[in-house]
């Protein structure tokens, strides 16, 4: 395996459709924003680019198949090269990433393009739309009315229950999330919020309320990654990706995905993520306590408290003391989501693992501004989507 | 005279003597509970995927809950006016986690209450009452 390096990242700021940022804007415009970004920010002209691993989207772009790669080709002009597209739900972009990784380090290509981006219709997000006794998904909303941030508030209103955590908790999470915010241009929200601007918002799926749960956004992310050795003949100063995973749910798992499962002794409720943190930890031979900060799928704040004690972050209990008192900040002993993460971008679902790249790449080489994490060495980024899948990414400088 | 009660999906459970029955399988091999019917055993532990029917209920524990405070989308169905209702996830004494809604009010749900599978109406339509499988706390 060769190491493989990331030279140049790129975003479109995220938005809401019609709104002044991303207005009427295609997902093949978004992506071209994100790409020629990416492009400049590494010094790669696209004809040099060998290859392309983007995510499939099931909303937009792709011809209807979820062949976004190929949109982005023809845009940018049709060279020939190889496109692969990857679908995994909300973890698509990190499926791309991990394919993108694999194939340079593999010595297949030796500098490709990764992207994903995301035009999201509006609303909670459908499921399949399937009418069928056969569907999981139907007869779990037919039969018991079982909308998407119900998921969510269930694992919250464990935790509660578990550790003690209040709603007041869950609100400074997204205290914390929002002030990262302000100092990243490519957040959707980039304003700060209060305590109370958090607990008066209306609930969504009680315990949880509406600027907890991240909303669907437009947006895209783009990556070149290369080979050390091709690297150097672009920067003194590329970011090194020590690891990249991808895992998928394993057996035991807890969490209540369809009508009903099987009990077992598994204190585990998103084996994928573990599965995926935990490979990227044994490959990459770096530890939890080696990590300076992480970007993690924060679909609800909840995640924020669960995830770091899953992984072994920290001790199980321990998130809200570290949230409450400050460590989870970007200048505290446990960064967490320094972008703003999910609930200051909301999710422009198939964009996201490619965006977190993009937020370590910036960590990394110190040009975070007022959300730079100080001396930020390694960075974890990690995906989560439908149908159990995940990835894990580690990168350092 | 009462309403007619049909289920809300055919086939998944039944109300035998007023006792709720969810009607699943079991691996006979591994002892792998399974709700709905599974053609197949999907543990990988398991190297004779024997499946047999086996029908499941009674009673269990609250794991967890949440209430929809806001209509979901289709194909969900519900009466109007919607009232926020609550889903539970329940460990049943029969090693299946499963999920309904509870009968309860949102302020009367208590985790790691005692409940029990009965069979209770979700929405009506056509002059009918479309029934499910709910738990109520006991």
């Amino acid at each position: 395996m060769r190491e493989v390096a990331v030279i140049g990242v790129g975003m479109h700021r995220f938005g809401k459709t019609g709104d002044d940022i991303v207005g009427t804007k295609s997902v093949g415009e978004l992506c071209r924003t994100a790409v020629d970004a990416a492009l400049k920010d590494a010094g790669v002209k696209w004809k040099q680019i060998q290859a392309v691993a983007a995510a499939s989207s099931r909303f937009s772009g792709g011809k209807g198949w979820g062949l976004n790669g190929n949109d982005v080709v023809e845009d940018l002009g049709s060279t020939g090269v190889p496109v692969y597209n990857m679908s995994a739900g909300c973890a698509a972009g990190g499926n791309a990433f991990n394919v993108g990784y694999s194939m340079v380090a593999g010595g297949v290509y030796d500098i490709m393009l990764v992207v994903g981006g995301e035009v999201m219709p509006k609303g909670m997000i459908q499921t399949s739309g399937v009418e069928e006794a056969t569907d999981p998904e139907f007869l779990r909303q037919r039969c018991i009315g079982m909308p998407g941030p119900s998921f969510w508030s269930t694992l919250a209103r464990r935790r509660m229950f578990e550790y003690g955590t209040t709603e007041e908790q869950f609100s400074q999470v997204a205290v914390k999330a929002r002030q990262c915010s302000v100092h990243n241009p490519n957040a959707r929200f980039q304003k700060a919020i209060s305590l109370e601007d958090v607990m008066n918002s209306p609930y969504v799926s009680n315990p949880l309320r509406l600027f907890q749960i991240c909303p669907v956004s437009n947006g895209a992310a783009a990556a070149i990654i290369c080979s050390a050795e091709v690297a150097r003949q672009f920067t003194s100063k590329p970011i090194t990706v020590a690891t990249s995973t991808v895992a998928t749910m394993t057996f035991d798992d807890m969490l209540p995905r369809g009508l009903a499962d099987p009990i077992t002794d598994c204190p585990n409720l998103h084996t994928e993520a573990q599965n995926a943190v935990t490979s990227a930890f044994e490959r990459s031979a770096i530890g939890p306590g080696d990590i300076s900060f992480t970007e993690l799928q924060d679909n609800t704040c909840y995640y924020e408290l669960a995830f770091p004690e899953e992984w072994g972050l920290c001790k199980p209990g321990e998130s809200e003391r570290l949230l409450m008192a400050g460590e989870t900040t970007p200048t505290g002993s446990m960064p967490i989501n320094p972008s703003g993460g999910f609930v200051s971008f909301g999710e422009a679902t198939t964009a996201m693992g490619v965006f977190q790249i993009a937020e370590l790449t910036w960590q990394l080489r110190g040009q975070a501004g007022g959300r730079q994490v100080p001396d930020a060495k390694v960075g974890l980024a990690q995906t989560l989507g439908l149908g159990g899948n995940a990835t894990a990414a580690i990168l350092k400088r | 005279m009462s309403e007619e009660r049909v289920p809300c999906v055919e086939g998944l459970f039944s109300e035998e003597n007023g006792v709720a029955v969810l009607h699943g399988s079991k691996c006979s091999n591994c002892q792998t509970p399974y709700f709905p019917r599974s053609a197949a055993c999907h543990n990988p532990d398991c190297d004779d995927s024997n499946m047999e029917d086996f029908d499941f209920g009674g009673k269990g524990v609250l794991w967890s809950y949440s209430v929809a405070d806001f209509p979901p989308p289709p194909p969900h169905k519900f009466d109007q006016p919607f009232v926020p209702y609550v889903m539970g996830v329940v460990d049943l004494d029969c090693g299946l986690r499963l999920i309904a809604q509870m009968v309860e009010k949102p302020e009367e749900v208590k985790v790691d209450a005692q409940v029990q599978l009965i069979i209770d109406t979700l929405y009506h339509e056509d002059g009918k009452a479309l029934t499910t499988w709910k738990f109520k706390q006991i």
